[in-house]
This record gives structure tokens, C-alpha cells and sequence, in this order.
């Protein structure tokens, strides 16, 4: 999966670069408008991050030209304004996604890999494995082992996010967007109490933990030998 | 033109008009009643004469007797001139050095009789009667008589009365505009006191107000609706100013944890797990900043009167339903219930209004006991919905409850506040998204309740 970081900030997009890198995508990084676009239009990109305000072509202009050009790849913008009327520009001008500074990395890198999910859904299964923990779509169960698991309705929609995604760590914004469509960051403790009470039934008597905290960055449910 | 004008000028030139309208009208006025005045006293005088030449005439026998009597009686007149001609053209008085004006001829019948005359023979102004008269001695001749005064030293007081009036004029005009413009300057005095109070007002020195009692009836409105506009300019400086403070010192504090963590962890070799906790602490509290400092624009925006993204007309119950459900885990956790009734509908944003209710959920667990409730209820009434949030456990301190809402306000300052308690701006931007919806918060707490109350306007 290749990606182009356009951003003008040094600091920032030298980080991005070096976390997307380790996250195991191929990165290229562009300072300005400009070179953003030559770059853009020359290398077949998955996915294009821009920053709004950059040096000579503003990201919202180097959007026009690329999609002027017919290139269709998506676009996450990443702005320091949270106007509403930006937003609105930038999705009507074709970008799939926004991200106000200061962000989390961990939300861009999750935001990341939704876009890139879209689009080959293909073959949705309708029942998720990770290791021994099974999860059907249609019947709503849950089983570990073969033993079966009771959840609520959230546990269940928390669970499968988890294991639709394992291996990513999930921020807790994007959690609790995806499982309760709150839609903005709250200073509670509701989704360390979620996660912990789904651990508690998951984890608890196995030798093998698949829910895991990481520290300040969110939560992943991988199998050991993910690592 | 006008515009441009100051109001000094603009006053001394109206009074100054005015002054030289009545100045000028009385001066014109003094100098046609004077002129009647003479003109009256000459026609009297004239009319004596011309009765003592009409007395003569009717006395005397013959032509020659009444020369004689004519001259008897008006040849030591000064000013008067008389001459009397009988119709044939002969002279029977001529006052000396006095000639007929040359178009006024004695048998000049059309002025008839006390009509006056006037005329100017060289140099000299005359205003005169002309009558004629059957004399007693013969019936058969008219005499002509014409009576006249020499009117110079009446032309000549006249022109002296215009010059002394038209002087007095000027100079009382100079005298009023003089006046005028001292008055309105006097009068004008406190609108430069308020100007020079303004002046002095900076953002340092707000607390200045407009001399209210000090300035004119007509101008204390205007000074007292200023000082309104200080007075609400001071406070919102005021709280601006305070809130940079604030900010400044909340930000303070986790930067500086921040900065002593990562140079202490620097001063030293330590393993890789070392240094991922101190990392992975160190991204926390960079989330608590970079969450305060959303929460601070967001208050910002409110306040700069922010506009409602999305307006809808919703289910309040609906909304409330999912939060209820977001905060089910943790509320069991603690062991307190919580609940919901009642229905109603808003109009607004809907995101909005579940960011205001969900500060105040979160408020609420956090300070009920375990098994204590935590109960929400809808009412909608013609006017307004509203929904409430009442939780049981201790009494808020009621000198608390107004600075609730303030920005950075925590009831316990010197808590030291854990990760789940929020930088005290939920309350603050709950009441911001009310604002924004034109509706109002309030709380009450007492009797081991405390409940906040959110109404809408609209309602049904």
C-alpha cells in the first residue's frame, strides 16, 4: 500500500512518514503544494494525506487538480481549523476523510486503514475467527473454545469491531464512534470500562489473552503470534 | 457642506442670522416710522399755512389788499415757501428765491387737495400742497396756492438716523455672533469632557465612565447608554482576560509534568519498558491537552455566536437512549442505576445536544454514590422541552452553584484531578450549546438531589 504524505510542517510530516513506515506502508512525503501534485499525478498512490494549508497550491487545489486529472484515489485531509464550513468544503471537493490537529496517531492511523478498507470488501464472511475465538454475524453468538460466550448488544458490536480489525490498535475515539455513534471525544472512562468488562468475559480462564491495552494509544485484540 | 460644519460654527451662525434679522427688522422699522412721522408733521404744518392763506384770502377786499395781507403774514417765514396765482397767471405772492417746479404747473388741477407733492429744484428737496381757492373779492378768478417746505435738514436727520442705525446694526450683529459662538462653545463643553474622557479610556483603564451627572439633561442619556456599553465591554474584556489566564495556567501545569518526566527519563540509560511507560503516559496527557484544546475553540465558537451545523427536528428520548446506553457499563460498574422517562422532541443539532447531555451524564456519575440513581427525564410543553439530569449524593454548596458553568471552575480547586475528570469545561460548553440553541440551563441541589435542567424552545 503506498501512500503520500503532503505537509509543510517538517516535524509532523517526517513523524507521519516514520509511524505509517512502521505500520507497514510504503510512504513518500511531499513539502509543499506543489510537489505534492508532480508526485501524486507520477506514482500510483492508495491513498493521498494532505495537509490544508500548505506553501503555494493549498491542499484543497492540489485536490481540484488531482481530481480534475480524473485521479480518484482517496484523499484524507488533516487541517488545523475545525470550521464546519471547511469540513464541507473539503468533502464536497472529494476528500474521504478530515482530521483536526491535534490529532492522535492512532486515529489517523486507524482512519487510515478504513479508508484503504473500502472499496474490496469482497467475500465478507460471516464469521470472524481470531485463534480460538469465534464470532457469527447472522446467529449473534460468540464462542471461545467452543464454549459459548453471552454479550450484550454493545459487547457484541465492540467485539466485532475488534475482531474485523485485529491486529490494528483502535483509538478510543474511533471505538466509541463505531460501537455507539458518539461522534466526539469525551473525557469518561465508558470505553476502558467496555473493554474491560469484554475482557473479563473473554480472557478471563484462558491462557491466551487476545484483548489488549496499549498504552495511550487504544486497544487491539490480536492472537499471540500476530506479534 | 453643511455636514461639515462643527456645531460651534453652525450655532453661531444661526444665532447670528436671527440676531441680524430683528436687529435689521427694528432698524427699518424705526426708519419708516420716522419718515411718517416727518411726513405727518410736514402735512400738518403745511395744512396750517395753506388754512392762514385761505383765511387771508377770504378777508381781503381786493387783489392788492390781499398781496399786502401775504406778504404781511408770510414773508418772514423761514423754510416755508408760498406762491398764490390767480388763474390768469398773475402773482399775488411769491416767497423769495422760490420758483414753480417747472412740471407742476399752477393750473394743475389733478392732485387734488391735500394730497402732498414732492419735488427737487436744485439741490433742494420740496414737499408741498397745492389747492385752489375762490378768493372773497372776486368771484370770477381761482387762485392757485401752493404751499411748500424746503425738507433738507429732514433728509439730512434721516440719512444720519439710517447711518447710526445701520451702525448700531453691525456692531450688534458682530456683539451677537461674538456671544453666540462663546455659548455654544460653554454649551457645547461637556460633549468635549465625554471626548476627553474617551480618550483616556485604553483596555488597561476600562473602569472609566462617561460624567453622567455632570453633563446636560440631553446629554445624560446618550452618557449613560455608554457607560452601558463600557460597562458590558469591560466585563466580556474582563472575562476574556481571565480566561487567557486560565488557559495560560492549565496549560501549564500538564506541560510542565510533561517536560519533567521526559527530561527525567533523559538524565539517565533505561530499559525499552521504561521508556514505553513514560512514553505511553506522556501520550495521555498530550490527549488531555489536545482535548482541552478542541474544547476550548469549540467554547470559542460558541461563544462567537457559532452556528448550528445540523438543524433537525429530533427525538430527545431517542438521543438520550443512546447515551444511556454509551454510559450503561460504567454506571454499572459503580453500581448506580440509571434511568429514563418521558418524551419530547428539539430542534437543533443533534450531535450538539448529545455532547451538552453527555457532559452532564458523565457529571453525574461521577458524583453519585454507589447505588445512588441517576434518573433523566423529557417534558415537553407547548412553550419549551426540556430535559433534566438528577442524580442523588451530596448537596452542591449553594455559593457554588452560579460558578458552575464558568470555564476552568471545579468545586474542589485544589483536587488533583484524575484522568476521567475533564479540564472544567463541560459544564462551561454545555451551557455554550444551550445559548447557541437559544435555550438556557439551571440546577438546583438540594435534599441529596441535584439536577440540571436543559430547556429547548420550541416545543410542540
Amino acid at each position: 500500500m503506498k501512500i503520500l504524505i503532503v505537509e509543510d510542517e517538517p516535524k509532523t510530516g517526517e513523524y507521519l512518514r516514520q509511524g505509517l513506515s512502521e505500520a507497514g506502508f510504503v510512504v513518500d512525503l511531499a513539502q509543499d503544494g506543489a510537489d505534492g501534485l508532480h508526485l501524486a499525478l507520477q506514482g500510483e498512490y492508495d491513498l493521498v494525506i494532505l495537509d490544508v494549508m500548505l506553501p503555494g497550491l493549498d491542499g484543497w487545489q492540489v485536490l481540484q487538480s488531482l481530481r480534475h486529472r480524473g485521479l480518484q484515489m482517496p484523499v484524507l485531509f488533516l487541517t488545523a481549523r475545525d470550521q464546519v464550513e471547511d469540513r464541507v468544503k473539503g468533502l464536497e471537493l472529494g476528500a474521504d476523510d478530515y482530521l483536526v490537529k491535534p490529532f492522535s496517531f492512532a486515529e489517523l492511523l486507524a482512519r487510515v486503514r478504513t479508508i484503504l478498507r473500502r472499496g474490496r470488501s469482497g467475500n465478507e464472511s460471516t464469521v470472524l475467527r481470531v485463534a480460538d475465538l469465534e464470532l457469527d454475524l447472522l446467529r449473534r453468538r460468540v464462542s471461545r473454545g467452543g464454549r459459548r460466550i453471552s454479550l450484550t448488544a454493545k459487547e457484541f458490536g465492540l467485539l466485532e469491531l475488534l475482531m474485523r480489525r485485529h491486529g490494528e490498535v483502535l483509538p478510543r475515539s474511533l471505538i466509541a464512534s463505531q460501537v455507539w455513534d458518539i461522534n466526539f471525544d469525551s473525557d469518561t472512562n465508558v470505553i476502558e470500562v467496555a473493554i474491560w468488562r469484554l475482557r473479563a468475559k473473554i480472557d478471563e480462564g484462558h491462557e491466551v489473552k487476545l484483548i489488549h491495552t496499549v498504552r495511550g494509544m487504544g486497544y487491539v485484540l490480536e492472537a499471540p503470534e500476530e506479534h | 457642506m453643511f455636514r461639515s460644519l462643527s456645531l460651534t460654527t453652525r450655532l453661531t451662525l444661526f444665532f447670528t442670522l436671527a440676531a441680524a434679522a430683528v436687529v435689521f427688522g427694528l432698524a427699518l422699522l424705526v426708519i419708516a416710522a420716522s419718515e411718517r412721522h416727518f411726513i405727518e408733521l410736514d402735512h400738518m404744518a403745511l395744512q396750517d399755512k395753506q388754512h392762514l392763506i385761505e383765511d387771508i384770502l377770504a378777508r381781503s377786499n381786493s387783489a392788492e389788499d390781499a398781496k399786502w395781507l401775504l406778504r404781511e403774514a408770510l414773508s418772514h417765514h423761514h423754510g416755508l415757501y408760498v406762491s398764490v396765482h390767480d388763474s390768469k397767471g398773475e402773482t399775488l405772492f411769491q416767497s423769495e428765491g422760490f420758483r414753480l417746479p417747472r412740471e407742476l404747473s399752477p393750473a394743475d388741477e389733478g392732485n387734488g387737495n391735500d394730497a402732498l407733492i414732492h419735488w427737487a429744484d436744485e439741490g433742494q428737496a420740496f414737499r408741498g400742497m397745492l389747492v385752489r381757492v375762490i378768493p372773497a373779492y372776486d368771484a370770477t378768478t381761482r387762485l392757485d396756492i401752493l404751499v411748500a417746505m424746503d425738507t433738507a435738514h429732514h433728509t439730512r436727520f434721516m440719512l444720519e438716523l439710517r447711518r447710526t442705525l445701520m451702525t448700531y446694526a453691525v456692531v450688534t450683529i458682530v456683539i451677537c455672533g461674538l456671544l453666540s459662538w462663546f455659548a455654544a462653545y460653554k454649551g457645547l463643553a461637556p460633549l468635549r469632557a465625554m471626548k476627553s474622557r474617551a480618550t483616556t479610556l485604553t483596555s488597561q483603564r476600562l473602569h472609566q465612565r462617561m460624567p453622567v451627572e455632570a453633563v446636560p439633561i440631553e446629554m445624560a442619556d446618550l452618557a449613560h447608554e455608554l457607560n452601558k456599553m463600557l460597562d458590558r465591554l469591560e466585563d466580556a474584556f474582563t472575562r476574556l482576560s481571565e480566561f487567557s489566564s486560565n488557559l495560560a495556567h492549565e496549560l501549564r501545569t500538564p506541560l510542565s509534568n510533561l517536560l519533567t518526566q521526559t527530561q527525567v527519563a533523559l538524565a539517565t540509560r533505561r530499559d525499552a519498558d521504561t521508556y514505553r511507560e513514560i512514553l505511553a503516559s506522556n501520550a495521555e496527557e498530550l490527549q488531555r491537552l489536545g482535548r482541552m484544546v478542541s474544547d476550548m475553540l469549540l467554547l470559542a465558537k460558541a461563544e462567537r455566536g457559532m452556528m448550528l451545523p445540523n438543524r433537525e427536528r429530533f427525538s430527545a428520548a431517542e438521543e438520550t437512549h443512546a447515551l444511556i446506553e454509551f454510559y450503561e457499563a460504567v454506571a454499572e460498574e459503580k453500581g448506580v442505576r440509571l434511568a429514563q422517562r418521558g418524551e419530547g422532541e428539539i430542534v437543533g443539532d443533534r450531535l450538539m445536544f448529545r455532547r451538552a447531555l453527555s457532559n452532564l451524564l458523565s457529571n453525574a456519575l461521577r458524583h453519585t454514590p454507589p447505588h445512588g440513581e441517576v434518573t433523566i427525564e423529557i417534558s415537553q410543553s407547548s412553550q419549551a422541552t426540556r430535559v433534566s439530569v438528577e442524580n442523588t449524593g451530596e448537596d452542591i454548596d449553594p455559593r457554588v452553584l452560579p460558578h458552575l458553568f464558568d470555564r476552568f471552575y471545579r468545586a474542589d480547586p485544589s483536587r488533583s484531578h484524575p484522568e476521567t475528570d475533564g479540564a472544567g469545561l463541560g459544564l462551561a460548553i454545555t451551557r455554550a450549546i444551550m445559548q447557541t440553541h437559544g435555550g438556557s440551563i439551571s440546577v438546583t441541589s438540594a435534599q441529596g438531589r441535584t439536577r440540571f435542567c436543559l430547556e429547548f424552545p420550541g416545543g410542540t
